[in-house]
C-alpha cells in the first residue's frame, strides 16, 4: 500500500511526460533554473573578473595599512594561510638634485610588489606608460615625469632622498595603487624597500605609511583576517578590500553588481509567474483524475502523496535539465563574448548552482502548493456533476501565498530587504491597477460586445465572460512586460549615465598652482592653441584649527594627534578651500541655502563669520552639520565660517570638486592659486611639453590613462549588461509563450464548439487575435505605469541615480504588448484551427 | 444490502432552501438489480451520489452492507467505496494519462489488492479489450472505453455496483454489447446493481424499477 502512491505518481509522471502533458510546468521549472543558473554563474564569473580588475587599484586582494611598522610576524603568518604578500613603505619627503628641491611622494616597495596590476614606465617624459614586471634595483630611483621638470634632471642623474643618493634610471608613469588626488599628490619616486632605511626618512616625527598587500583565495583571506582582526588597533591599522574602493570604477562595479542582482531577481519572478500559471493549469487538468481516484476509494492522504511525488519528479527533472541548459547557455554567452568581455577563467562556481536548485525547488513547491491544495479538495461528487470545481478557491489566499513566496525568494537571494520590498510593492500596485482596469474592461465589454456577433463582438464578449481568468492573465502578462521594461530601462539609464560621466572630450589633464598673474596669459595661450579650459577655480590651503569651540591639535606628537582626531575621521590637518557664488556643475544643495546671494547687508551670521558650503560625506565623517563654525588658519590669518549649506557632489565626473566652498568675501585678503582642467586629444599629446613650457611653475597631472581605464571597464560592464538584458528578455518572452499557451488551452473547448457549429476559421482566428491584442495592449499600458513607479523607487532608493519619466514606453509598451501577445495568440490559434474538428473535440476528453 | 431511512437532501439557492430529495425510504437486497428512472433534473443523480457516499445527505440514514454511511466521514466513506463499491459512468471517467490496463489496475492498487496487474489483465480479457491494454483512453472508441470502465468497476469484486447512464454516450450496437456485458458480469459475481438511466428498455432488464419525479422516489410496478 505504501509504495502505491509513489508507483502511481511515477506512472502518471512517465505517461504525462511522454505525451507532453507536463511540458508547460516542466518547461517553467527548466526556465527558472536555467535562467537563474546562467545569470548567476555568468555574473559570478564576470564579477570575478571585475574584482580582479578592481583589485589592481589596491594592487592586491586585500591591503593592510598602518601608521606604525607592521609586525613581521603577521606577514609570516599570512604565508601559512597560503597568501602571497608584498610590502610598501611610503612617506612624503624632500628630494634634492641640481641644487633644486621638491617635495615628493616616496614609495619603497618589496620585490613582489604589485601583487595585482602592474607598474608602468614611460619611454619618454609624459609618454604613455608601458608595463614592467620589475622594481627599482638597489640604489636606483624611478621618478615621475613632473619631477624631471621640477628638478631639471635627466636619466642617469643623481637624486638625493633623505640621507641616501640614488641614480635615476627610469621614468615612472604609474603604479596600481598610486591613487588619484589633484591636490595632495606630489610627484612620485619609487625605490627598493631595502633602501628605505638608508634614507633615514622614516625616523620619529615623520608621517610614514606602512602597507602589506595580500592575495589568495577568498576563504584563505577571510580566515587570515579572522585571526588577524583581534590584533588590529583600529586607530592605527586599516584593512582594505576591493569592495571598499570608492573610486568611480569601484562605484560602477558596485552599480553593475546591483543590476545583476536585480536582473536575477526579476528572472526568478518571471520563472515563478510561469510556474504559477503552469501549476494552475496542471491542477485544473487533474480535477477529474482526482475525483475518479477519490470515488474509487483513494484517501486524501494517498492523493496528496501521489501529487506531491509527481511534483517532486517534475521538479527534479526540471532542475537537472535546467542546470544543464543554464550551464550550456552561459557557456555559449561567454564564448560569444570572448574578446569583448573578460570573465573569470574559473568556469564553475557552486553558489549559483545551489541558488538555482533552491529557486527551482521553492518555486515548484510554493507555486504549486496552492493549486495543489485546490486539487486535493476536489469532491468525488465531480464524477457525477462535472460543474463542481474545487471548494478551495480563494484567489486572495492564492495571491498571498504566491506573493509571500516571491518576497521570501527575493529576500533570501538578495539579502536586501529594501530592493525586494521595492519590487514587491510596485508589483502589488500593478496588481491593484490591473484588477481595477479589468473591471473597466468588463464594463467596456458590455458595451462593445453587444450587437450582431462578429469577430470583434466575440472577442469582447469573451473578455467580459472570462473576466476573472482574464484578470489573472492580464496580471501575469503585465507583470512579465513590466519586469522586462524595468530591466530594459535600467540598463539604458545605467549605461547612459555611465557614458554621460565620461563623454568624449572629458578633461584628461589637470593644472594646479596657477597664479593670479599667470591666469590671463594661460587662458590666452591655451585658447591660441585651440584648447579650451574648464574654468579656473581659486584654491587655498587652510589648516583646520577649530570646529565650533573644539580645538583640533595636529602638532606636538603624533600620538596626541591621533587621540584628538579619534571622533573626526576622514580629513587631514589641511583642507583645500575654494570660493565662489556659483554652484558648481554636478553639485546639489541638500540642506540649507546656497550662499550665492549672501551679502554682509543681509547676513544673519555673527560679524566676521562668512558662509561655507560643505560636501555631504565629509560632513558626516567629520561630524560637521548645519550651523557649525569652522575655523581655518590660512597663511597667518584666521578665517571663521559657518556651515550654511550641505551639498552632494558627483565625484564620478572628472572635474575639480571641493569639500569646502566659501563665500568669496571670506577670502578677499588672500592670494589664491588656481586649478583647471582641459581636454587634449591623444594625437596632440606630443605638444604637451611645448604647451606647458611658458608655465614651468604650473603643476600638470595626466589623468588620461586613468580615464581610459575607467572607460574600458565601463564599456566591458555595459556589454555584459547588454547580454544579461538579452537573457532576461529571452526568459520573459518564453514566459509569455507559456502564458499564451496555457490560456489557449482554456479557450480550446470554446473554439471546438464554435468550429463544430460551423463558425468560419477566419472569424474565430480574428476574434482570438482581437482578444489577445486587447489584453496585450492593456497589459502593456499597465506595465508602463507600474514600470515608472518601480523605476522611480529603484533609481532613487537603490541605485542612487537621477530618476526621470519614460514617456516613450507609455506608447511602446502597449504597442509591443499588443503585437507580441497578439502574434503569440494567433500562432497558437493557428495550430488549433489547423486540426480537424474531430481531433479538436477528442483533445477535450 | 442498501437501506435508506428518511433520506433528505436540500440545497441553498438564492430563493432559499430547496429540497431536491424528498424523504426517501427504500432498500435493496443483496444481488438484486434496481433501475432508477426519471427525467433530467428529477434528482436521480443526487440519490446516486448519496447512496454511493460521494455526497452527504441533509438528514436521514443510509446503510451500505450494514455500514452507517451517514455517520462516516469523507475518509471512511472513501475506504468503504474502495472495498465494497464499483462505479460506471456515462462519460466513462477514465484517467486520460493512464493506459487501459493501468486504469483498470487503479482501484486494485488503491485498495491494496495483491497482483493488480494480473487481476487487471484477467478482467480486461473478460470484457474483450485485452488487445487494447496499452492504449490511452483517447485512442479507444466509446464502446471500448466503457468496457474498460466496466472492467475497472469489477476488478475489486465489489458488493455493490453503481452505474450512471452507462450507455448514455453509446450508439445502439455498442449499448447492447455493454448492457449484456454489464448484466453478465453482475450475475457472475452476484453484485448488487443500482442503475440510473433514461432508457426504459435498459430499466426493464433490472429486477426492480424505481421512478424519480421532482425528488420523490416511487416503486414502479410493471
Amino acid at each position: 500500500m505504501s509504495a502505491m502512491p509513489r508507483q502511481l505518481a511515477w506512472r502518471l509522471f512517465k505517461h504525462e511526460a511522454k505525451r507532453g502533458e507536463l511540458s508547460i510546468i516542466l518547461f517553467a521549472i527548466i526556465l527558472s533554473v536555467a535562467s537563474v543558473l546562467s545569470l548567476s554563474l555568468f555574473s559570478e564569473r564576470l564579477q570575478g573578473a571585475l574584482t580582479d580588475r578592481s583589485a589592481e587599484f589596491i594592487a592586491a586582494d586585500r591591503q593592510l595599512s598602518a601608521r606604525t611598522p607592521i609586525d613581521p610576524e603577521w606577514v609570516m603568518s599570512a604565508q601559512t594561510f597560503n597568501l602571497a604578500t608584498a610590502q610598501q613603505t611610503s612617506t612624503r619627503s624632500m628630494a634634492f638634485a641640481n641644487d633644486e628641491l621638491a617635495l615628493v611622494d616616496l614609495r619603497a616597495v618589496s620585490g613582489d610588489y604589485p601583487l595585482k596590476g602592474t607598474i608602468k614606465l614611460a619611454p619618454e617624459l609624459f609618454a604613455t606608460g608601458v608595463e614592467t614586471t620589475q622594481i627599482p634595483a638597489l640604489g636606483e630611483a624611478w621618478i615621475d615625469s613632473r619631477l624631471f621638470q621640477l628638478l631639471g634632471v635627466s636619466l642617469g642623474d643623481s637624486i638625493e632622498l633623505g640621507e641616501a643618493q640614488f641614480t635615476i634610471t627610469k621614468i615612472l608613469s604609474e603604479i596600481p595603487d598610486g591613487g588619484f588626488s589633484v591636490f595632495n599628490a606630489d610627484p612620485m619616486v619609487l625605490i627598493n624597500l631595502a633602501d628605505i632605511d638608508a634614507t633615514r626618512v622614516t625616523g620619529p616625527g615623520s608621517r610614514v605609511n606602512y602597507k602589506v598587500y595580500f592575495t589568495g583565495s577568498e576563504s584563505d583571506l577571510d580566515d587570515y583576517f579572522d585571526v588577524l582582526s583581534p590584533q588590529l588597533d583600529r586607530q592605527v591599522h586599516r584593512w582594505l578590500s576591493v569592495q571598499d574602493d570608492t573610486s568611480p570604477i569601484g562605484e560602477s562595479v558596485a552599480r553593475a553588481e546591483q543590476f545583476f542582482l536585480l536582473a536575477s531577481l526579476l528572472a526568478i519572478i518571471l520563472a515563478a509567474v510561469a510556474i504559477g500559471v503552469a501549476a494552475q493549469r496542471y491542477a485544473q487538468r487533474h480535477f477529474d483524475p482526482v475525483a475518479i481516484m477519490k470515488t474509487l476509494g483513494a484517501s486524501t492522504s494517498t492523493i496528496r502523496k501521489v501529487y506531491l511525488y509527481q511534483i517532486g519528479f517534475i521538479a527534479l527533472l526540471g532542475i537537472v535539465i535546467g542546470a544543464i541548459v543554464g550551464f550550456v547557455l552561459q557557456q555559449l554567452v561567454v564564448s560569444a563574448l570572448a574578446g569583448t568581455v573578460e570573465v573569470s577563467l574559473q568556469i564553475w562556481y557552486w553558489r549559483p548552482l545551489l541558488i538555482a536548485i533552491f529557486t527551482g525547488s521553492v518555486c515548484a513547491l510554493l507555486f504549486c502548493l496552492y493549486p495543489l491544495l485546490g486539487l486535493f479538495s476536489i469532491p468525488p461528487l465531480r464524477v457525477l456533476r462535472r460543474d463542481i470545481a474545487s471548494s478551495f478557491t480563494s484567489r486572495g489566499g492564492q495571491y498571498l501565498t504566491a506573493g509571500g513566496a516571491i518576497l521570501l525568494l527575493m529576500w533570501v537571494y538578495s539579502q536586501n530587504l529594501k530592493i525586494s520590498l521595492i519590487l514587491f510593492v510596485s508589483g502589488l500596485i500593478l496588481v491593484g491597477l490591473l484588477l481595477a482596469s479589468t473591471l473597466g474592461l468588463i464594463v467596456l465589454g458590455r458595451i462593445l460586445g453587444s450587437g450582431r456577433m462578429g469577430a470583434w463582438q466575440l472577442a469582447w464578449a469573451r473578455i467580459k465572460r472570462r473576466s476573472l481568468d482574464n484578470s489573472v492573465q492580464l496580471i501575469s502578462f503585465a507583470l512579465t512586460i513590466m519586469l522586462l521594461l524595468v530591466v530594459l530601462v535600467m540598463r539604458n539609464d545605467i549605461v547612459q549615465q555611465w557614458r554621460d560621466q565620461l563623454p568624449q572630450g572629458t578633461a584628461n589633464y589637470f593644472l594646479t598652482n596657477v597664479t593670479e598673474e599667470q591666469r590671463p596669459s594661460l587662458i590666452q595661450h591655451f585658447s591660441d592653441n585651440g584648447i579650451e579650459t574648464d574654468g579656473l577655480f581659486p584654491v587655498s590651503r587652510g589648516r583646520f584649527v577649530k570646529i565650533n569651540d573644539e580645538i583640533l591639535r595636529h602638532d606636538i606628537t603624533k600620538e596626541k594627534e591621533d587621540t584628538t582626531n579619534e571622533t573626526r575621521r576622514g580629513m587631514g590637518r589641511e583642507a583645500n578651500l575654494t570660493w565662489d557664488t556659483q554652484l558648481q556643475m554636478g553639485n546639489e544643495v541638500i540642506a540649507g541655502k546656497w550662499h550665492g546671494d549672501w551679502s554682509l547687508e543681509n547676513s544673519d551670521l555673527p560679524p566676521g563669520v562668512y558662509p561655507v558650503s560643505i560636501e555631504e560625506r565629509v560632513g558626516e565623517r567629520m561630524r560637521i552639520g548645519m550651523g557649525d563654525k569652522l575655523t581655518f588658519n590660512i597663511g597667518s590669518e584666521i578665517v571663521t565660517v559657518e556651515v550654511t549649506s550641505i551639498r552632494t557632489v558627483n565625484w564620478q565626473t572628472m572635474q575639480p570638486n571641493f569639500f569646502f566652498v566659501l563665500h568669496p568675501m571670506a577670502m578677499e585678503a588672500f592670494r589664491a592659486s588656481y586649478i583647471t582642467s582641459f581636454y587634449l586629444p591623444p594625437e596632440r599629446k606630443p605638444e604637451l611639453t611645448r604647451l606647458m613650457a611658458p608655465f614651468a611653475s604650473v603643476t600638470m597631472f595626466d589623468v588620461d590613462a586613468r580615464i581610459n581605464q575607467v572607460r574600458s571597464i565601463i564599456e566591458q560592464v555595459s556589454a555584459a549588461i547588454e547580454f544579461i538584458l538579452i537573457l532576461v528578455l529571452v526568459a520573459g518572452s518564453l514566459v509569455l509563450v507559456a502564458q499564451v499557451q496555457a490560456s489557449m488551452d482554456e479557450r480550446q473547448r470554446e473554439l471546438a464548439i464554435l468550429r463544430t457549429l460551423g463558425a468560419k476559421g477566419s472569424m474565430i482566428r480574428a476574434s482570438v487575435i482581437y482578444e489577445f491584442l486587447i489584453i496585450g495592449s492593456v497589459a502593456g499600458l499597465m506595465a508602463a505605469l507600474a514600470n515608472e513607479v518601480s523605476l522611480y523607487l529603484l533609481q532613487t532608493q537603490i541605485f542612487q541615480m537621477q530618476s526621470s519619466l519614460h514617456i516613450e514606453y507609455w506608447l511602446i509598451a502597449p504597442l509591443t504588448g499588443a503585437v507580441v501577445v497578439g502574434l503569440l495568440g494567433a500562432t497558437s490559434c493557428w495550430r488549433l484551427l489547423s486540426m480537424n474538428t474531430q481531433v479538436l473535440l477528442s483533445k477535450m476528453l | 444490502m442498501i437501506k435508506t431511512e428518511n433520506l433528505i437532501k436540500t440545497v441553498s439557492t438564492s430563493e432559499g432552501e430547496l429540497q431536491i430529495l424528498q424523504p426517501t425510504n427504500f432498500s435493496v437486497e443483496e444481488g438484486q438489480s434496481i433501475a432508477i428512472v426519471g427525467s433530467s433534473g428529477s434528482g436521480k443523480s443526487t440519490l446516486l451520489g448519496l447512496l454511493a457516499g460521494l455526497d452527504t445527505a441533509s438528514s436521514g440514514e443510509i446503510w451500505l452492507d450494514g455500514a452507517p454511511l451517514h455517520a462516516l466521514d469523507e475518509e471512511a466513506r472513501a475506504q468503504l467505496r474502495g472495498e465494497k463499491v464499483g462505479f460506471i459512468f456515462q462519460s466513462f471517467m477514465l484517467v486520460p494519462s493512464l493506459t487501459a490496463l493501468e486504469n483498470i489496475m487503479l482501484p486494485a492498487e488503491i485498495t491494496g489488492l495483491s497482483n493488480p496487474k494480473i487481476r487487471a489483465l484477467e478482467v480486461l480479457k473478460q470484457v474483450g479489450v485485452a488487445h487494447r491494454a496499452g492504449h490511452y483512453p483517447n485512442q479507444l472508441s466509446g464502446g471500448e472505453q466503457q468496457r474498460v470502465a466496466i472492467a475497472r468497476a469489477f476488478i475489486t469484486q465489489p458488493k455493490i455496483l453503481f452505474a450512471d447512464e452507462p450507455t448514455g454516450n453509446l450508439d445502439a450496437k455498442n449499448s447492447d454489447n455493454v448492457e449484456s456485458l454489464l448484466f453478465e458480469l453482475n450475475k457472475q459475481s452476484n453484485t448488487t446493481l443500482v442503475l440510473v438511466t433514461h432508457d426504459p428498455e435498459l430499466a426493464l432488464k433490472c429486477d426492480r424499477q424505481l421512478s424519480m419525479n421532482a425528488g420523490v422516489l416511487e416503486e414502479v410496478t410493471v
